[in-house]
């Protein structure tokens, strides 16, 4: 039976799927969850402010390559950036209106999932990095949570303009990038290092979610 | 003559870790079936994160769903 990349990433990822859905079952719990947001909008600041630039290395590191998916992955990195592109700012805006700020210092698994990435792009494959990429889009906010967390948090509307837009946005986001990764002439130990990339992704991320739900509070 | 099961070392690893596969397509099973060790190893350790919370994560499950952009 052969699959496509897509289909075949799917599968690896279904069984992940539930354990970030667990994860952010915590995270998103009734107590403590005013305190717990403002730490959630601090790690996806840092996170979401490594996307762009890691998008655009991964483009450049195509540049450098003789290979076939280069072009096509490089033209798609480039249009991506772009549509990424100030959601940082978002992030910013939403803490500023809860009251907060960004956490000068990138909680660690923040750093290792960027970091990871950085790596795979220079010693493995740029192509690696469309992993990380299917396990952020396709993991995007239920339609109705940001209603939720305003009402349970008490904070105001305005600071939650990334869960928002988010839900609406991400959606077509991953299938652009599921046609992209069909249709790239990557070979199969490429295609495995995208499920690699994607399932270390989904693992650090789980950690991610239940550090932050397991931080007992106090000023975030 | 019956002869032995096929050996699934992939499927019998992720059952022995807890994921249900009955509800799985053959589509699916087949692209397990060729899990690398790595992928084999990194969805194992996804597994037992959640494991050690499951209690806490039933209780909550209804507010469960996506937070990455």
């Amino acid at each position: 039976m052969s699959v496509s990349a897509s289909v075949e990433l799917g599968a690896k990822l279904a069984l992940a799927t539930p354990v970030l859905g667990g994860a952010t079952a915590l995270l998103w719990r009734p107590d403590g969850l005013r305190e717990r947001y403002l730490r959630y909008l601090g790690a996806m600041h840092s996170l979401v402010t490594a996307s762009v630039p890691l998008l655009e290395r991964a483009g450049a590191r195509c540049a450098e390559l003789d290979d076939p998916s280069a072009r096509r992955l490089a033209a798609y990195y480039a249009r991506h950036a772009e549509e990424e592109r100030g959601h940082d700012d978002w992030l910013l805006e939403d803490l500023a209106r809860a009251g907060s700020h960004p956490d000068p210092t990138p909680h660690g698994v923040v750093v290792e999932l960027a970091g990871a990435q950085y790596y795979r792009i220079e010693h493995e494959h740029p192509s690696a990095l469309l992993g990380y990429m299917a396990v952020l889009e396709g993991h995007a906010p239920p339609p109705r949570l940001a209603d939720r967390l305003a009402a349970t948090t008490g904070l105001p509307s305005g600071a939650f303009r990334t869960v928002r837009e988010h839900a609406e946005l991400d959606g077509g986001h991953l299938h652009d990038l599921y046609r992209e990764f069909d249709a790239l002439p990557l070979t199969a130990h490429q295609r495995a290092a995208v499920s690699v990339s994607a399932l270390h992704t989904a693992d650090l991320l789980t950690r991610l979610f239940l550090s932050l739900a397991a931080d007992p509070g106090g000023s975030p | 003559m019956t002869g032995s099961p096929t050996p699934e070392p992939s499927l019998d690893a992720l059952a022995a870790a807890g994921f249900d596969l009955d509800t799985l397509s053959e589509e699916q099973l087949e692209v397990l079936r060729a899990l690398t060790p790595r992928e084999l190893s990194l969805l194992v350790d996804i597994k037992a994160r959640l494991d050690e919370v499951a209690p806490e994560v039933r209780a909550h499950a209804d507010v469960a769903g996506g937070a990455l952009f």
